[in-house]
């Protein structure tokens, strides 16, 4: 295990496959932390025959154990914090979270609520905010590509075998 | 040495190890394209089933609180191995098994099994809900389709007079297709597979509208990668055996890939033309419908062993 260095070839070719298969399957969990289910309804038609998003190898997943992408809607409320950070927290690492809609960026119109936390960003890191109330399928497969690009160029980091086992090590 | 050599070969690349683990994934991709392909989408592309298992393998693995810790990290790995050694009993490829003996039927057919026990064992083992009730439909439906499948599997057994896979492969080579003249059998040994690879309309198990995903609930990296190959496998030498017996043998690769995939065709067809069955239909479909046609078929060929012969 110590000749796990970052600059190694062998490490880097891992690194390289690791990164191409992360690419082509994120898996998606969808979690309503008190949107309007405009936004809710849109992603579930991204999901339908018609947009097929299992070309790029996404597939919506019932449990945040095996989910890689947190696709997030709504405003935070109050009661949904708590869970809504148990709910990332369930999931294993690499993990990515997408905010769905303008109440996910901002809060919207529920913003300055006496119930309200405000915009996903307070709560979780967002890699990605798709605008629009609600966002078209296409706006939402556009952002989800948008993640991808991130990963591939290594803009979102992520965390390699060698970094893991120092960070395990100190 | 040399036999240690040929068993290791036998153990690790072929039909043991690689072969198989690659040729699973293939499988997974023709059929979750067929399926695909019956709902009028696109589908996945070629390699998708070795991004999400690599994907799977390079993940965290997160040990939930609750858990045998040990239990946890092995029954993944035990449910692989057994679908693995499975493969050296059945005539991969059309190849003889790289092992027999006189009632390696009966084994080949427990090794199979094991998954589906590990995975209810899996579920058991935490403390999630979702887990435990997946665990209980997982162990549920194996007590309904595994007698009418081994019945399915027998009445050919019977024909060639033998417990050995070798031995009734080169005796279904040899006559008429069992699936005309055992047509009950067939479609019984056929959906009794859906059945173990708990396919739709048999996925009650992990019914992800109900229980999140049933007794995996809870694995997250390489748990779920190692059972999700392992399902994989145990497609391949499901659609093998099924093939072997009711298709006329296996006699050479070509052979094996066409009659499997045919089967393959007709089992994607299946998936998407029926919907989900309730875990109780399920069982009331096995014990009224399948294990008395089971029954029938078996009692049949005794009969015209017996009287007829």
């Amino acid at each position: 295990m110590t000749n796990l260095k970052l600059d190694s070839n062998w490490q880097r070719i891992l690194d390289k496959i690791r990164t191409w298969a992360r690419v082509n399957s994120p898996w998606a969990i969808h979690f309503n932390s008190g949107s309007c289910n405009g936004c809710d309804i849109e992603i579930l038609a991204t999901l339908t025959p018609r947009y097929d998003v299992e070309r790029f190898g996404i597939k919506l997943q019932g449990s945040p154990r095996h989910a890689d992408v947190l696709i997030c809607t709504g405003p935070v409320t109050l009661q949904a914090r708590d869970r809504l950070i148990r709910i990332y927290e369930q999931m294993p690492e690499p993990k990515f979270v997408i905010a769905v809609g303008s109440c996910g960026l901002s809060g919207g119109v529920f913003h300055g609520c006496y119930n309200v936390v405000g915009s996903i960003d307070e709560v979780l890191p967002v890699n990605v905010y798709i605008p629009g109330c609600p966002p078209r399928p296409e706006a939402i497969i556009y952002g989800v590509v948008q993640l991808l690009n991130s990963l591939k160029s290594g803009v979102s980091k992520v965390g390699t075998v060698a970094e893991l086992v120092e960070k395990q090590e100190a | 040495m040399n036999t240690t050599l040929l068993s290791i070969l036998a153990l690790l690349i072929f039909p043991g190890g690689l072969f198989l683990l690659g040729y699973g994934l293939a499988y997974e991709y023709v059929d979750r394209k067929l399926v695909a392909r019956f709902q009028n989408r696109v589908g996945p592309r070629w390699f998708q089933p070795l991004a999400d298992v690599v994907k799977l393998l390079a993940k965290e693995e997160i040990v939930p609180h609750g858990v045998q810790r040990g239990l946890f990290i092995f029954l993944p790995v035990a449910a692989l191995a057994a679908a693995l050694t499975a493969a050296l009993y059945v005539p991969m490829a059309g190849q003889v098994p790289s092992y027999s003996f006189n009632g390696d039927l009966i084994v080949t057919i427990y090794l199979l099994s094991l998954l589906t026990i590990c995975m209810g064992l899996a579920g058991a083992n935490t403390i999630d809900r979702f887990s435990v009730v997946g665990a209980t439909r997982v162990l549920t439906q194996l007590f309904s389709y595994e007698a009418p499948f081994l019945l399915a599997l027998l009445s050919p057994a019977i024909m060639a007079k033998s417990w050995q896979i070798s031995e009734i492969n080169i005796y279904t080579h040899n006559n008429l297709w069992f699936v005309l003249t055992q047509p009950i059998g067939f479609l019984v040994a056929l959906v009794g597979l859906m059945g173990k690879l708990e396919l739709p309309p048999f996925d009650a198990p992990e019914a992800e509208t109900e229980i999140v995903s049933g007794a995996l609930t809870e694995y997250s990296g390489r748990g779920l990668a190692l059972f999700r190959l392992g399902k994989d496998v145990e497609l391949v030498i499901g659609l093998t055996l099924v093939a072997a017996f009711y298709l006329g043998g296996i006699a050479n690769p070509l052979e094996f890939v066409l009659k499997t995939l045919a089967l393959l065709v007709v089992v994607a067809g299946l998936q998407s033309l029926f919907a989900r069955l309730r875990i109780d239909q399920t069982v009331g479909l096995w014990w009224r419908l399948g294990a008395i046609l089971g029954l029938a078929q078996i009692l049949f060929v005794i009969f015209w062993r017996l009287v007829l012969r």
